[in-house]
């Protein structure tokens, strides 16, 4: 038996948040290593193992059951793999790291102000242009999804890990899925929200793995965290 | 009919009796043409990797388009049938996978009827191989243009509805808006030149190109378009109409007589489609024939007519159709008839284990 496994985000402001959350419910999490080091220790609960993850990571591990807990954005978790939020179990909303994956055009495009409208634009994009509609962004699994369910197949991605906001301005696009918490960086570079084009609303999670091992004794235990947590179990 | 291996070389011998030609394509492929042809939703299928250079290429997710590219790389333009059998590679929900694929795919045929004959009994003849007696789902995507060619509306209004056609829920909420739209007072039309100046410069305020992509005069003439169209509504009866057929659904005859009752009720040309269907449907055998009016894929180069074949529990066995539009999408220079079929091995076999 070797408890349960908690992965945070191992850096910056999600790091000093998450800590926050818990030790605001009585659980003080230490590094006794300092900042470059991995390993955590919760005060008064030795049977569970802190590790210092970045975010994306702890997704990608939550859906694949290596870890049974962690905090990290909802963002991540739908973007890591489809089935991502079926593999987990949202246990509670932190409350901070509120972001939106939106989808934005570029203000010229007075035209265009509803997904339906991009389907239109869209669908002979083609024939005017000889290339498909190019969208850059870094949430490509997000992108698909909500296409797809909008009915606008003729587009293509252009992965963009970074200042995606540049990217219509640049020539690389024609324009952006990004996230934003205030929308001020898409304005500042001449793009604008549609108005239906909100994909997912994201904020830090406390998540607990589905796919992981989960033999009775070890369920307890995480119910019993939970709980103290006030947050939910599955 | 004894084991896999058996039936596997049945199926191998009835794909070499098509009389086509034997194609082989490679099983790494650039990805570039399929993600052009395909968009990102069948992208997402697709087993990718990246050369040195940084060229995606891809495990080979179907037959159709190399073999249609080396057709139109050869340039002949004359009648040619393929037929392959062989791994394609898709990813799934739950991680990659290899699957069976056999087909044919006849391109140029003089008559496409004929052609289309040939794929549906072909495919046929691979289901009975299995002793699968199939249910078969037809669809009609050159009915369904032929309707909206003449169903009264706004031109503007047709390649709207043409596109979502397919994607039932899209065309759902297309209708949806259609039927609510409301009496807007007309707002004055703006200029079309003071809109496109206005354009101009919010563009170039924001550093976009102006000839790169959209241009402020596509832009202004949408904008103009659409407030037109808001203000052009759909005629309630075409949307009655437009509702009515595509919920049509069911017995291939009793389905095509009601098409038949709509088409005289609006004064609708529907005559030679809809004999095109009836022609084929001595070729399906005792199996049970579906027409669901509103099926279609989702690729604008499909048109006439549509099929699926599938097994006990609704998993699709074979699908194919025509797609006249496809050899132009892929670079040939007129128009080039293409029908054909491809069939899951594996779910072909599942259906006799299961």
């Amino acid at each position: 038996m070797t408890g349960l496994t908690l992965a945070v985000p191992s850096k910056g402001r999600l790091e000093e948040l998450t800590r926050d959350w818990f030790a605001r419910r009585g659980l003080l999490i230490s590094r006794p290593g300092g900042a470059r080091s991995y390993l955590g220790v919760m005060e008064g609960e030795p049977d569970v193992t802190v590790r210092f993850f970045p975010a994306s990571e702890i997704a990608r591990e939550l859906i694949r059951g290596n870890i049974d807990l962690g905090v990290t954005g909802r963002d991540l978790i739908h973007e890591t793999s489809e089935s991502g939020p079926q593999a987990v179990h949202f246990s509670a909303a932190l409350d901070f790291g509120h972001a939106d994956v939106v989808i934005a055009v570029p203000e010229a495009w007075i035209d265009v102000t509803h997904m339906h409208d991009l389907a239109d634009v869209a669908s002979d994009f083609r024939t005017r242009h000889g290339r498909w509609l190019r969208i850059a962004t870094k949430y490509v699994t997000i992108t698909r999804q909500f296409f797809a369910r909008a009915g606008i197949a003729e587009y293509r991605i252009v992965e963009s890990l970074g200042a995606t906001e540049a990217a219509p301005a640049s020539g690389v696009a024609d324009i952006v899925v990004d996230i934003t918490s205030t929308g001020s960086t898409l304005v500042a570079n001449g793009l604008r929200v549609l108005e239906d084009g909100v994909m997912l609303k994201s904020e830090a999670n406390l998540i607990a793995s589905r796919t992981a091992e989960w033999p009775a004794d070890k369920k307890a235990q995480l119910d019993k965290l939970l709980n103290r947590l006030g947050a939910a179990g599955f | 009919m004894t084991n896999p291996a058996y039936r596997r070389t049945q199926l191998e011998a009835l794909v070499e009796a098509q009389g086509g030609c034997r194609a082989t394509p490679p099983l790494l492929l650039k990805a570039d043409p399929y993600f052009d042809l395909a968009g990102e939703e069948f992208g997402r299928r697709l087993l990718l990797t990246t050369d040195a250079t940084g060229v995606e290429y891809c495990l080979r997710p179907d037959f159709t388009l190399p073999i249609v590219a080396d057709y139109i790389a050869e340039a002949t333009r004359q009648p040619a049938a393929f037929t392959y059998m062989g791994p394609i590679f898709r990813q799934r929900e739950a991680g990659p996978a290899e699957f069976d694929q056999a087909g044919i795919e006849l391109l140029a045929q003089p008559d496409g009827d004929v052609a289309l004959d040939q794929v549906l009994t072909f495919a046929r003849a691979a289901l009975s191989l299995y002793g699968i007696v199939p249910r078969i789902r037809l669809g009609g995507v050159g009915l369904f243009e032929a309707l909206l060619i003449q169903a009264d509306m706004p031109d503007a209004w047709r390649p709207r509805i043409r596109q979502r056609f397919g994607h039932t829920e899209a065309l759902d909420r297309l209708l949806n808006r259609l039927e609510a739209a409301p009496d807007l007072p007309r707002t004055e039309q703006p200029a079309r030149d003071a809109l496109v100046e206005d354009i101009t410069a919010r563009m170039v305020a924001s550093g976009l190109s102006l000839s790169e992509g959209r241009t402020p005069a596509e832009i202004a003439d949408r904008y103009l378009e659409q407030q037109a169209l808001d203000a052009a509504h759909i005629p309630a009866k075409t949307l009655k109409l437009l509702r009515e057929y595509l919920a049509i659904s069911g017995d291939v005859l009793s389905a095509l007589r009601r098409i038949e009752e709509l088409a005289s009720e609006h004064r609708l040309m529907l005559g030679a489609p809809i004999r095109a269907i009836r022609r084929h449907l001595d070729r399906l055998g005792e199996a049970r024939v579906d027409f669901d009016a509103s099926f279609s894929p989702r690729l604008d180069y499909y048109t006439g007519i549509v099929f699926e074949m599938t097994g006990r529990n609704g998993a699709i066995l074979v699908s194919g159709g025509q797609y006249d539009r496809l050899l132009e999408r892929l670079g040939a220079k007129a128009p080039i008839a293409a029908s054909g079929c491809a069939l899951w091995v594996d779910r072909l076999e599942a259906e006799i284990t299961s």
